[in-house]
C-alpha cells in the first residue's frame, strides 16, 4: 500500500514538474507576458489576448493563459474606449474557465472579484448594493486558499477603502490590509525569477490605497 | 561512419527542421465580404498563430509542416476550421468569412407590450431595487408597477388595471406558475396589497399587451415574477416598522439555500395615533410565515421550492347612503400557497421545466346579518421543453392543467353554490432570427375548460426590427380568451369565455442611462359579462357585453444626466368604452381614466448617506353615473387625481437602513367615486356618499437590520 501511494505521490510530483517545467509552454507564456507590458491600443491588447487563448487551446490543463486574457479583457474595460460591459462578461467567462481547470484557485478567485469590481464601477449606485458583498466575498474567498495573495488582500483594502469613504467610517481597516499586502508583494518579488510566469501585478492598486492612509 | 560525423549531420538536419519556419497568411472577412480585424487564427495543437489586422489580414510563421487545421476563432461569429497543407516558404490561404452568431446579447429581442425588471437582461424599464424605493409603491409591486407606462393608478382599490381592462384583466405568475388570489382580500374602500414581499424576486416581466403564448386566462396583462436562485450567503432579517415587524432568516451554501420568514401587522396603533376616514371596528392585521429553499441539481439544473400560509382581517362601519345607519362588515381571510418547479438543460439543446402551484384562499365575511363563506382553490401543472436547433431557430412547446374548485355558501341560511373547473392548455411558440436584426415569433395556444365546456385557440405573434443607432420597432397581435371571474360562473356556470384581439406598435431607444419607449395599441373587447341588477346581486348573467381600448404611451427615464439623480416621466393616454357588468351601452369605465401621468426622482445624496425619493401620479378623473343629472350610465366624472410621495431611506450603518415615507404629502382629498342610494329621497335627490382615501396621508417608519458574518450585508443586497 505504501508503495502504490509513494509511485502514486511521486508521479504526480513528476506530473506537476514535468507541466510547470514545459520549456515551450513557458517560453510561449513569457513571449505574450513580455508583449502585454507593452500594450498601449485596444488592438495590441486583443492581439496579446488572443495570443493568451492559442496557449489555451493548445494546452487545454493550464489555467494560467486563460486568466491572463481575463485580466487583459478586464484591464482593457478600463483603459480602452470599448463596451466595457461585454468585455467584463467574456472576462468572467475566461475566468470561470480557467477556475474549471484549476478549482479553489486563489488567483481565479481573486481575479473574478476584482472583474466584479469592474463591473461596479460603471453603474455604482445601481449595482454596488448587489454586487459588492459578491466581490467581497471573493476575495476573503481568496485569502482563505492562499494567505500569501498579495492580489486578494490589496483588492479587498480597495473595497474596504470605498466603503469605508462611503459609510462616513475611518480607513483604518483598509490601510492595515495595503499595508500587509506590501509586505507580501515584497515576499512575492523575492521569488521572481526568469522563469516566473505566475501573476505578479496588483501593487499599483496597493499603493493607490496607502497614498489614503498617514 | 564516424559516429561524431553523424551526430554533427543529424543535429544538424534537425536543426534545420527547427527552423525551418514557413510562413501562412490570409485574410478573415465577414459575411459581407467587410474586413473583420481582431479574429484570431491558430494551427491546431501548436502555439502558432496571429490576429488579424484592421484590413483583415494575418501573417505568421511556423515550423509545422503537411497537413494541418486552421482554426478561426472570434467571439460572436461561429469559429471555421480550415484543412491545409502546409508547403515549404509561403502558405497563401483562401479568404475565410466568419458567420455572425445570433445571441442573446447582440440580437433584437421583442419589446412590443413587455417591460422588464431584472439586472441581467438588457431591454430593462426597472430594476428590482426600485420597487422598494419608489415612493408611493410603499414596498408593493404593484405599487411601482403603477409608475409603469399603460397602467392606471385606481387608489382605492390597489390592484394594477391595465389598457382599460379591469384588474382581473391581468394574470399574475410566479416562477411561470400561476397564482390564484394574489392580491390580499379587502372590504370597502381599504386598498388591497400584493401578497408576496418584493423581497422574494430577481426580476419580473410585466406585459401590457400582445405576449407570450406561454400565457393565458388573462385579457389585458401578464405579470411574471421570477424568485431568486440561491441565496449569496447566510443572514438574519429584522424589520420593525410603525405597522408591524418581522424576521427571516436565510442558511445558504454553495448548493442549497433556504430562507424561513414570519411577519406580523397590525394598523391599529397607528390609527390609534391618526386620524381614519374610515370608520373602523378593527384596523387591518394579519400574520404570515413562508419558507423558500433552492437546490442546484446536476451541471446546470435548479429546484425550487416555496410555501406560505397567511391569515388576516379587518372589520369596519360602512355607511349607507341617504341615512345615517352603518352596516359592519367583519372580514377574515386565509390563504396558503406553495409551489415547487425545476428546470434543467437536457442534452442536445433541449431545456425542460416542470410545476406544480397550488393556492388556496378562504373568506368569511360577515355584511349585517349576512354570513358569506367563499372558497377558492387552484391547482396548476405544468411542463414545457425548449428545443434550440440553431442560433436562429427555436421552439417551446408546453402543456398546463387546472384543476379550479370554487364554492360560495350563505351559512345561517345553509344555502351554497359550487363549480368545479377542469381547464387543459396546449401551446407552442417559434423564435426565428432572419438575422440578428429582424426577428419572427409565431405562437399558438390552446384552451379546453369543463365547466364552459368550450374550446378555443389563440394565434399570436410578433416581429421586431433593429433600426440604426440603438432604436427598435416591434409589432405584437394576438387573441386572447379568459373566463369570467369566480364569482359571475358560480352564478351562470354556462358562461362562455370573453375575448380580446390586441394589436401594437412600440418604438424603444436605449443607451447608457437612457430609455424611452413609445407604444401605441388597440385592443378589442367580446364576449364580456353583462347583468341585470347590482354589482352585489347580479341577475340574468350573459356574455352580452363588447368594447373596446384604444391609446397611446410614453416613458423616459435618465440616470445619466442629473449626477446620483435617477428619473423616469410616464404619460399613458387611454380612450376606452364597453358595454360590461351592468352598463348596457358602451361607457368609459370607472377603472380608466383618460390620461395618465407618472413622475418618480430618486436623488442619493453622500454626504447624508441618504436615498431621497419623490414621485407625483396625475389622472383626469374617474368615471361614474350620476342619478341626479340624467338617465345616461357614467354621466360624471369625479376631479383629478393627484398624489405626491416621498421617502427617505438612510444607511447610518451598513447593515441598518432606515425608511420613512408618507403617501399624498399635499392631503388632497381624492374622490375615486360616489355611492348613491338606490332611491331618490323626498326632495327627489339621490344622496350620495363620495369613495375616498381612508386617510389623507399614510406615514410608514421602518427601521431593517441585517445580521450576517459580512459586516457590510443589508436587506437591500437580497434584491
Amino acid at each position: 500500500m505504501k508503495k502504490y501511494i509513494l509511485t502514486l505521490t511521486l508521479s504526480l510530483v513528476w506530473i506537476a514538474f514535468a507541466q510547470a517545467s514545459d520549456p515551450a509552454f513557458v517560453a510561449a507564456m513569457q513571449k505574450q507576458l513580455a508583449a502585454k507590458n507593452t500594450i498601449a491600443t485596444f488592438e495590441q491588447s486583443q492581439t496579446v489576448t488572443n495570443g493568451f487563448l492559442r496557449i489555451a487551446e493548445a494546452t487545454e490543463t493550464e489555467w494560467l493563459p486563460l486568466y491572463y486574457a481575463a485580466l487583459l479583457k478586464t484591464e482593457a474595460a478600463f483603459r480602452f474606449d470599448i463596451d466595457k460591459d461585454k468585455s467584463l462578461d467574456e472576462a468572467l467567462e475566461l475566468a470561470k474557465k480557467a477556475d474549471k481547470i484549476a478549482p479553489g484557485n486563489s488567483e481565479i478567485t481573486a481575479l473574478q472579484g476584482y472583474i466584479l469590481m469592474a463591473k461596479i464601477s460603471i453603474d455604482p449606485a445601481g449595482r454596488g448594493q448587489t454586487m459588492s458583498p459578491q466581490a467581497m466575498q471573493l476575495f476573503g474567498k481568496a485569502i482563505n486558499l492562499d494567505r500569501e495573495n498579495p492580489r486578494a488582500v490589496s483588492l479587498m483594502a480597495q473595497m474596504e477603502l470605498g466603503m469605508s469613504q462611503f459609510f462616513g467610517t475611518g480607513p483604518e481597516k483598509a490601510c492595515g490590509m495595503a499595508r500587509m499586502s506590501m509586505d507580501l508583494y515584497k515576499k512575492e518579488e523575492a521569488k521572481i525569477n526568469d522563469e516566473y510566469i505566475l501573476p505578479t501585478w496588483g501593487k499599483k492598486q496597493a499603493d493607490q490605497v496607502t497614498s489614503k492612509c498617514n | 561512419m564516424n559516429p561524431r560525423l553523424l551526430l554533427f549531420i543529424i543535429l544538424l538536419l534537425l536543426q534545420t527542421q527547427a527552423y525551418a519556419q514557413t510562413t501562412i497568411q490570409g485574410k478573415v472577412l465577414d459575411e459581407k465580404g467587410l474586413p473583420l480585424p481582431g479574429t484570431n487564427i491558430q494551427l491546431k495543437g501548436s502555439y502558432d498563430g496571429a490576429t488579424s489586422n484592421q484590413d483583415g489580414s494575418y501573417q505568421f510563421e511556423t515550423a509545422e509542416v503537411d497537413a494541418q487545421v486552421l482554426i478561426y476563432k472570434f467571439l460572436g461569429f461561429k469559429t471555421q476550421e480550415l484543412n491545409i497543407s502546409i508547403k515549404p516558404n509561403s502558405n497563401e490561404i483562401q479568404p475565410i468569412y466568419l458567420i455572425e452568431e445570433i445571441t442573446e446579447m447582440n440580437s433584437v429581442t421583442i419589446s412590443a407590450g413587455a417591460m422588464e425588471a431584472s439586472d441581467e437582461r438588457k431591454s430593462v424599464i426597472l430594476k428590482p431595487l426600485d420597487i422598494v424605493t419608489t415612493p408611493s409603491a410603499m414596498g408593493d409591486i404593484m405599487g411601482a408597477f403603477q409608475t409603469l407606462p399603460g397602467t392606471s393608478t385606481v387608489g382605492n382599490d390597489g390592484r394594477l388595471f391595465v389598457r382599460g381592462g379591469d384588474a382581473s384583466e391581468v394574470g399574475i405568475y410566479i416562477d411561470g406558475m400561476r397564482v390564484g388570489n394574489a392580491y390580499g382580500t379587502t372590504a370597502g374602500n381599504v386598498p388591497t396589497r400584493t401578497r408576496f414581499n418584493p423581497n422574494l424576486f430577481k426580476g419580473t416581466f410585466f406585459s401590457t399587451g400582445g405576449y407570450s403564448a406561454e400565457y393565458g386566462q388573462a385579457l389585458s396583462s401578464a405579470l411574471a415574477l421570477n424568485t431568486k436562485d440561491l441565496s449569496i450567503r447566510s443572514q438574519g432579517d429584522l424589520s420593525i416598522m410603525s405597522v408591524g415587524g418581522g424576521y427571516s432568516h436565510t442558511l445558504a451554501n454553495e448548493k442549497q439555500s433556504i430562507t424561513a420568514s414570519a411577519n406580523y401587522f397590525n394598523l391599529a396603533p397607528y390609527q390609534g395615533l391618526i386620524k381614519q376616514e374610515i370608520d373602523f371596528e378593527a384596523a387591518p392585521n394579519g400574520w404570515d410565515i413562508e419558507v423558500a429553499a433552492q437546490k442546484k441539481t446536476g451541471e446546470n439544473g435548479l429546484l425550487k421550492i416555496m410555501a406560505r400560509t397567511e391569515s388576516g382581517g379587518m372589520q369596519l362601519w360602512q355607511p349607507i347612503p341617504g341615512s345615517d345607519r352603518k352596516v359592519l362588515v367583519d372580514l377574515k381571510n386565509n390563504y396558503n400557497y406553495a409551489q415547487a418547479n425545476w428546470r434543467t438543460a437536457l442534452k442536445k439543446d433541449w431545456t425542460i421545466f416542470t410545476g406544480i402551484s397550488y393556492s388556496k384562499n378562504l373568506d368569511k365575511i360577515a355584511y349585517d346579518s349576512l354570513l358569506i363563506e367563499r372558497r377558492n382553490e387552484l391547482i396548476h401543472i405544468k411542463g414545457t421543453a425548449i428545443k434550440d436547433f440553431s442560433d436562429r431557430l427555436s421552439a417551446k412547446f408546453g402543456i398546463e392543467h387546472f384543476i379550479h374548485p370554487f364554492s360560495e355558501k350563505l351559512l345561517n341560511e345553509g344555502l351554497g353554490r359550487e363549480f368545479d373547473d377542469r381547464e387543459t392548455y396546449l401551446f407552442t411558440e417559434w423564435d426565428f432570427y432572419f438575422n440578428k436584426d429582424l426577428v419572427f415569433r409565431g405562437g399558438l395556444r390552446g384552451g379546453a375548460s369543463s365547466v364552459s365546456n368550450e374550446e378555443w385557440l389563440d394565434p399570436r405573434f410578433s416581429v421586431a426590427y433593429q433600426l440604426k443607432d440603438k432604436g427598435q420597432l416591434s409589432l405584437a397581435a394576438g387573441s386572447f380568451h379568459q373566463l369570467p371571474v369566480e364569482n359571475f360562473r358560480v352564478l351562470n356556470t354556462n358562461l362562455q369565455n370573453s375575448e380580446s384581439n390586441h394589436l401594437i406598435l412600440n418604438y424603444l431607444f436605449t443607451k447608457e442611462g437612457f430609455t424611452f419607449r413609445a407604444e401605441t395599441f388597440y385592443k378589442s373587447y367580446d364576449q364580456l359579462v353583462t347583468f341585470e341588477g347590482t354589482l352585489d346581486n347580479p341577475q340574468v348573467l350573459q356574455n352580452g357585453g363588447s368594447g373596446f381600448a384604444k391609446g397611446i404611451d410614453f416613458f423616459f427615464r435618465d440616470r445619466k444626466t442629473f449626477k446620483d439623480t435617477d428619473y423616469w416621466i410616464t404619460y399613458s393616454f387611454v380612450d376606452s368604452k364597453r358595454s360590461f357588468n351592468k352598463y348596457q351601452t358602451e361607457v368609459q369605465p370607472s377603472f380608466a381614466p383618460k390620461h395618465n401621468i407618472s413622475v418618480v426622482v430618486k436623488h442619493f445624496v453622500p454626504s447624508l448617506k441618504s436615498l431621497i425619493g419623490g414621485s407625483f401620479a396625475y389622472n383626469d378623473g374617474y368615471s361614474y353615473t350620476n342619478p341626479n343629472m340624467d338617465n345616461s350610465e357614467m354621466n360624471s366624472k369625479t376631479k383629478s387625481f393627484q398624489n405626491l410621495s416621498l421617502s427617505w431611506s438612510y444607511l447610518p450603518k451598513p447593515n441598518v437602513i432606515i425608511h420613512l415615507a408618507c403617501t399624498n404629502v399635499l392631503g388632497r382629498d381624492n374622490v375615486f367615486g360616489y355611492t348613491f342610494s338606490p332611491k331618490a329621497n323626498t326632495d327627489g335627490i339621490f344622496e350620495s356618499i363620495p369613495q375616498g382615501q381612508i386617510a389623507p396621508r399614510f406615514v410608514f417608519l421602518g427601521v431593517f437590520l441585517t445580521f450576517s458574518k459580512d459586516k457590510t450585508a443589508n436587506q437591500l443586497n437580497n434584491l
